[in-house]
């Protein structure tokens, strides 16, 4: 079996998965409710839940798949990219157990991890495909042509992330901190297009969500309390409409370009009920998958290199790709 | 009873294996790397992860990271080898080093962990030593001037007293009992301005 284990952000997250990639259990237990109060993730908060849960959270994976560490073979741990303190973490644990028992050690790539969800049973995705990974804190085009290894990065966001604009929008709009799934839920009743939000074109493949949001303030400014509580499901409709169609139009505009014949997408924005549907041709991570679990890392793990005892006993974490 | 004892609260982090009371031996490095000392102790020891049986783990107050370190590579160890743990504090560790002196621990943006009556933090210019008081520990090297000045007395910087040694750890520790129990001392709310989005 393959324990996984994810603390990069405000997740803190344990699963088991078997060798052929099915999971057997997926614990994720969520801070949000932590940082709410604050508008975002405060790093110190976060590393410091991590630290009170990442033992209960692995030994609940462990209860609810029926097995014991005696059956594990393997541990993947996210080591990067994410907050450098969460990441320490599960990192220490990870080594810890994996020191203990004699185990070999992967040290999984975050966003790798997001595009390993796809590899899961029942229905897992053969490379090569085109990747859009759309999160909190990335918005990539991928190339992906195999299992293992670094995928090219076609494109990426020049600024914002796309769940980061979800998250400012409903900010804006009075939801709760993250409010991506929120804004995508009373989008549902609105007229997506009551207002028309541009998109700033850059030139490539990349992506820049940083103007909408401005322009979603301006609209929201023009309106009285009364009148924007009444348009918020249009507001809302129509700042997800921008958001997806460019989504939508930089990852067909990337497929064509590289001749891709298969689109996948992952990451917490994969979970946006109009971008799956947008995207109808292409593959989406299942919807338990899309936001931070461990089963995606523990996924990664079953494709990656495992370092052996002892070379991962001064593994250290990394906070961003550069 | 064979204790693994490990510090990572500061700057050096320190490991020990204890068997009833004899050092087996003592390492120093950083936090990062504490478990390669670990595992170099039980291999020159030629003990087996299986022998152990408690865990002697350093709770601060120090690096926040640095604490945080060492408590989930003592929980990780708990989980797999089903032994207790015991938390020493990184103050009394120092203390327990250095008979009758008083611990200072930096704490960084200026200040200073100390164990007046109970541990506190505070600044070094608002630590008023009796004349004659031994202080040890990284903060009463960094902040020597201050401290000298207020009549205390400091090893040099180079002296040993200045670090927590594990061995301290493993005599300290009491209550051996389940890993989650042991918490960590910050001693400071964290930070809530800096949010990441
Ligand atoms: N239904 C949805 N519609 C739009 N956005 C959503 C939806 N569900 C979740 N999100 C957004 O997904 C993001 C969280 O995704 P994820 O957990 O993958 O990101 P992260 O781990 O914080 O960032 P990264 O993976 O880049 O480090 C949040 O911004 C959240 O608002
Ligand atoms: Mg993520």
């Amino acid at each position: 079996m393959i324990l996984g284990i994810e603390t990069s952000c405000d997740e803190t997250a344990a699963a088991v998965i078997t060798p052929d990639g099915r999971i057997l259990s997926n614990v994720v237990s969520s801070q949000a409710d932590l940082h709410a109060r604050y508008g975002g993730v405060v790093p110190e908060v976060a590393s410091r839940r991590h630290l009170e849960l990442v033992t209960p959270v692995v030994q609940e994976a462990l209860r609810d798949s029926g097995t014991t560490l005696d059956d594990v073979d393997l541990v993947g741990v996210t080591a990067g990219p994410g907050l450098i303190g969460a990441l320490l973490v599960g990192v220490a644990a990870a080594k810890a157990i994996a020191w203990a028992r004699r185990l070999p050690l992967a040290a999984v790539d975050h966003l790798q991890g997001h595009v390993a969800s796809l590899y899961l049973e029942p229905d897992p995705v053969e490379p090569p495909f085109l990747c859009l990974l759309a999160s909190g804190g990335h918005t990539m085009l991928l190339d992906v042509q195999e299992r293992n290894g670094k995928p090219r990065v076609l494109g990426a966001t020049l600024d914002d992330a796309a769940g980061e604009a979800f998250d400012k929008g409903a900010r804006l709009l009075g939801f709760g901190y993250p409010g991506g799934a929120e804004l995508d839920h009373v989008a549902r009743n609105g007229d997506p297009s009551a207002y028309a939000f541009p998109v700033a074109r850059v030139p490539g493949l990349d992506f820049s969500f940083s103007g909408l949001k401005t322009a979603l303030l301006y609209a929201v400014r023009k309106l009285t309390a009364e009148e924007g509580e009444r348009r918020r499901a249009d507001l809302a409709a129509s700042y997800q409409r921008a958001i997806v169609r460019a989504l939508v139009e930089r990852t067909r505009q990337a497929a064509e370009q590289i001749g891709a014949t298969r689109i996948a997408v992952v990451g917490g924005v994969a979970a946006n009920s109009e971008l799956r549907a947008a995207l109808a041709e292409a593959r989406a991570a299942p919807l338990a998958l899309c936001t931070d679990n461990a089963a995606m890392i523990a996924s990664a793990a079953r494709f990656s290199n495992p370092i052996h005892y002892p070379g991962y006993l001064g593994l250290d974490a990394y906070a961003s790709t550069a | 009873m064979l204790i693994l004892a490990f510090d990572t609260a500061t700057d050096v982090a320190t490991s020990a294996l204890v068997s009833d009371g004899e050092v087996l031996g003592e390492r120093r490095s950083r936090a990062v790397t504490v478990l390669e000392d670990i595992d170099a102790l039980l291999r020159q020891a030629g003990a087996h992860t299986r022998e152990l049986e408690g865990i002697a783990v350093g709770i601060g107050p120090g690096s926040f990271t640095g604490v945080r370190i060492g408590l989930a590579t003592a929980r990780g160890l708990a989980l797999a080898l089903g032994v207790p743990v015991a938390g020493v504090s990184t103050l009394d560790a120092l203390a327990a080093g250095a008979l009758g002196a008083l611990p200072v621990v930096d704490a960084r943006r200026g200040e200073v962990f100390v164990l007046e009556d109970e541990p506190r933090v505070l600044a070094p210019a608002e630590l008023r030593p009796s004349p004659g008081t031994l202080c040890v520990g990284s903060g009463a090297v960094r902040y020597r001037s201050v401290l000298e000045a207020a009549g205390a007395e400091i090893p040099a910087d180079q002296d040993e007293r200045h670090v927590p040694r594990a061995r301290f750890h493993a005599q300290l520790a009491r209550d051996f009992g389940p890993a989650e129990a042991v918490e960590p001392m910050y001693l400071r709310v964290p930070d809530a301005d800096k949010t990441r989005k």
